[in-house]
């Protein structure tokens, strides 16, 4: 029976491993066809199966090329690309991720192709020179959401532009009963840290990715301001501690219900609030603000929206740049991007909701689009797994350290992990 | 042909017999046990992405230099410790008590064995994403509390309470296994002993000390060592209930590695990781082989 036992402790531990070996194992030659494309995609509520089915529809029927749409295997695109590469199974066009030096190597340079110039972003995520990667649109992610009714109320008549403001207009709608601002947990509570700060933090340190990685600037120096607003808001009340804990579904449907002053989220929250119908409240929209001196609005932090990548082992490179020159560049297959999930193209004349109306007034009015988090192209942190890291530096915020601790907490793992 | 050619062929039918057996056996065993083994032993040698363009780069040691010197993978290992040491305790105490609740076998007790398997049969990713919403800041047990005018607990947003809800929520999740090897164990005792024990006057309390316990010896060391081992791997709770947070406090070595150095494209260190994790797996399984064989050797002398 002993050894019986000891037999079964090591496969169970054992069974740890076999993911791992299964990643080196693999053929990684790709069988071509030359009338259909896989395309792997991201599927949410609304861009589900039916939705990309529809997308392709007049692809198919014009070229003949049949188009299958595949889910993610694992929790993601991101997890399921590398392992279906390892696996000999890659995609033909891979949808929502972005090059990096990782998988650069597994992509089809598309740098010479005529049609991809002058689409959203290409430049902002080339690599050595090299374009990788296509876009539909650009997403915004620097935004302030905010309950008209609740600033009437709360008696502010101007949406504010410096920090002071801000936070002036937080106590405002505390004391008109309203919850000042929501955040939440999960990947949200540092995102919406990174959203607020975008502008400020782009205009005292432009391409700061970049410099962090020269080692002309430590992040922790570079956030800390922002973390002080963070805990100086949090001691007085303007938002949960609880939130750390709060699925960001419910912060929304908070901010839907009305209780909430303001809420920072990016362009994909319009979506969620079209689905949410006709609202008790106005909702308005505004850059948030900056440092005092620095010029209103900041620079606008945005991500390539819908990328379109082509795997190089493809069997079939015609069709797939095919594909992707149609989802780029097509009217219709633009429109009906645009449409699906808050997404945003300077020259299209979409028909729109006010509310992206304002959004669109807000990127045009940018003096500059600068990508977020751990940084896109060659303006790259020199680390990756920032923006999980540091959701849960932010998060510590929340429960136990103090800004200063915070800012150390995120040097020290970038000294770990450079 | 003679007595020996014959003696001969025979031998080798058999021996081709036995390895006709044997050997579908040994290639599961290989495919599935040694080769992943390994691999894993191999890429935590080395620098790799998983991506085949990239050639795994030798670099010795490095890889277990980082598992025991970076913050985070440290602290992710201090938590699987406390995850599987307080849920072990918590598993094995509640599934034998009730196991000895509902060891008579009656309508009501078949009913109680299945409602308590029941948690078990849920997906970890369902079970956690339920309890979240019952113990989230505005899941229905905060509301229920605000309601009858008590102040919320954070359950979830907290590092110390998450910590503690996590272990509750796995132990709910897993105990049901626990029962039935306890409910079984307490099949094979001998029902001459208890009432002899109970002729010589022992009351419920004596005659679990010194019959029933004594008794389970082997089982209590199984059911010991399968949610010690269940407890290491915890991932998919994680996941669903706290994303690892509050900030990175419930963060397991087996998330760490699935969640955290996969996505980062580090199999080298992911498979360091996991081969930490195997080999602690294995001394955990067998020091507590090694501390039970006396309580199991009472066993045997008790049957």
């Amino acid at each position: 029976m002993s050894i019986l036992r000891r037999r079964t402790a090591l496969a169970a531990g054992a069974s740890l491993l076999l993911p791992l070996a299964l990643a080196g194992c693999g053929d990684n030659s790709a069988g071509g066809d030359a009338k259909k494309v896989r395309m792997l995609v991201n599927l949410t509520d609304n861009l589900n199966q039916a939705y990309w089915e529809k997308l392709v529809s007049p692809f198919e029927k014009s070229t003949g090329i049949d188009v299958q749409i595949e889910g993610p295997t694992g929790k993601s695109v991101a997890e399921t690309f590398p392992q279906q590469l390892a696996a000999g199974t890659a995609p033909d066009v891979i949808q929502s991720i972005y090059p990096d030096a990782n998988t650069a190597p597994e992509l089809l340079d598309l740098s010479d192709l005529d049609w991809v110039d002058g689409t959203p972003m290409v430049d902002t995520y080339s690599l050595d020179g090299k374009r990788y990667v296509v876009g539909v649109g650009s997403q915004a992610q620097s935004l302030v959401f905010y309950n008209k009714t609740a600033f009437d109320k709360a008696g502010i008549d101007k949406t504010p532009t410096t920090w002071k403001e801000f936070t002036d207009a937080l106590g405002r709608l505390d004391d008109a009963g309203y919850t000042p601002m929501q955040t939440a947990g999960q990947y949200m509570t540092g995102l919406q840290l990174q959203q607020l700060f975008h502008p400020a933090l782009n205009t005292s340190h432009p391409k700061w990715q970049t410099a962090v990685t020269k080692e002309e600037l430590n992040i922790g120096d570079a956030y800390q301001p922002m973390f002080q607003h963070y805990a100086d808001w949090l001691k007085a009340g303007y938002f949960a501690k609880d939130d750390v804990g709060l699925d960001p579904s419910t912060a929304d449907g908070n901010f839907v219900a009305g209780k909430v002053g303001v809420y920072p989220n990016g362009s994909w929250f319009l979506a969620s609030l079209d689905a949410a119908g006709k609202l008790p409240f106005e909702v308005g929209v505004f850059s948030p603000p900056v440092d005092d001196g620095q010029s209103y609005p900041g620079p606008q932090g945005a991500t390539m929206a819908d990328p379109y990548m082509i795997w190089e082992g493809s069997g079939n490179v015609d069709g797939a740049k095919q594909l992707v020159k149609y989802l780029a560049t097509d009217k219709t297959a633009i429109e009906t991007q645009l449409r699906a999930d808050g997404i945003f193209r300077q020259g299209t004349d979409l028909e729109q909701s006010p509310l992206a109306t304002e959004v669109q007034a807000i990127v045009d009015k940018a003096p500059e689009l600068v990508s977020v988090g751990e940084g896109a192209g060659d303006n790259r942190l020199p680390v990756t797994g920032f923006n999980p890291k540091f959701t849960e530096i932010v998060q510590s915020l929340y429960t136990s350290r103090t800004p200063e601790q915070a800012a150390r907490a995120i040097d020290q793992w970038v000294s770990e992990n450079r | 042909m003679t007595r020996k050619a014959w003696a001969g062929r025979r031998g080798r039918s058999q021996a081709a017999t036995r390895a006709g057996m044997v050997v579908p056996a040994v290639m599961i065993y290989v495919g599935l046990l040694v080769v992943p083994v390994g691999y894993a032993v191999y890429y935590s040698l080395t620098d790799y992405n998983g991506f085949p363009s990239q050639t795994p780069e030798f670099t010795g040691l490095d890889n277990y230099r980082e598992v025991f010197s970076s913050t985070d993978i440290t602290a992710a290992m201090v938590v699987t410790g406390i995850v599987a040491a307080a849920g072990a305790a918590l598993v094995n105490v509640a599934a034998l008590g009730l196991a000895l609740l509902l060891r008579q076998t009656n309508r009501f007790n078949t009913f109680g064995r299945i409602v308590m398997f029941y948690p078990h049969v849920l997906s970890a990713l369902v079970v956690g994403f339920l309890w979240q919403a019952l113990l989230g800041p505005q899941g229905v047990v905060n509301a229920m509390m605000e309601k009858a005018g008590a102040s919320s607990l954070p359950f979830l947003s907290d590092e110390t309470w998450a910590l503690w809800t996590m272990i509750f929520v796995i132990a709910w999740a897993l105990f049901g296994v626990q029962l039935v090897i306890y409910l079984a164990g307490l099949q094979t005792i001998s029902p001459d002993l208890v009432e002899a024990a109970r002729i010589d006057g022992a009351g419920r309390w004596q005659v679990f000390r010194a019959v029933t316990w004594p008794s389970l010896a082997p089982t209590v060391t199984v059911a010991i060592i399968t949610s010690c081992l269940s407890l290491l791997k915890t991932y998919d709770v994680v996941v669903s209930l706290t994303g690892g947070g509050p900030a990175g406090s419930t963060k397991t070595l087996a998330y760490n590695i699935l969640a955290v150095s996969f996505p980062e494209r580090r199999v080298g260190l992911a498979s360091a990781q996991a081969v930490v994790l195997v080999v602690a797996a294995a001394v955990l399984a067998f020091t507590v082989l090694a501390l039970r064989r006396r309580a199991e050797e009472g066993a045997e002398s008790v049957g």
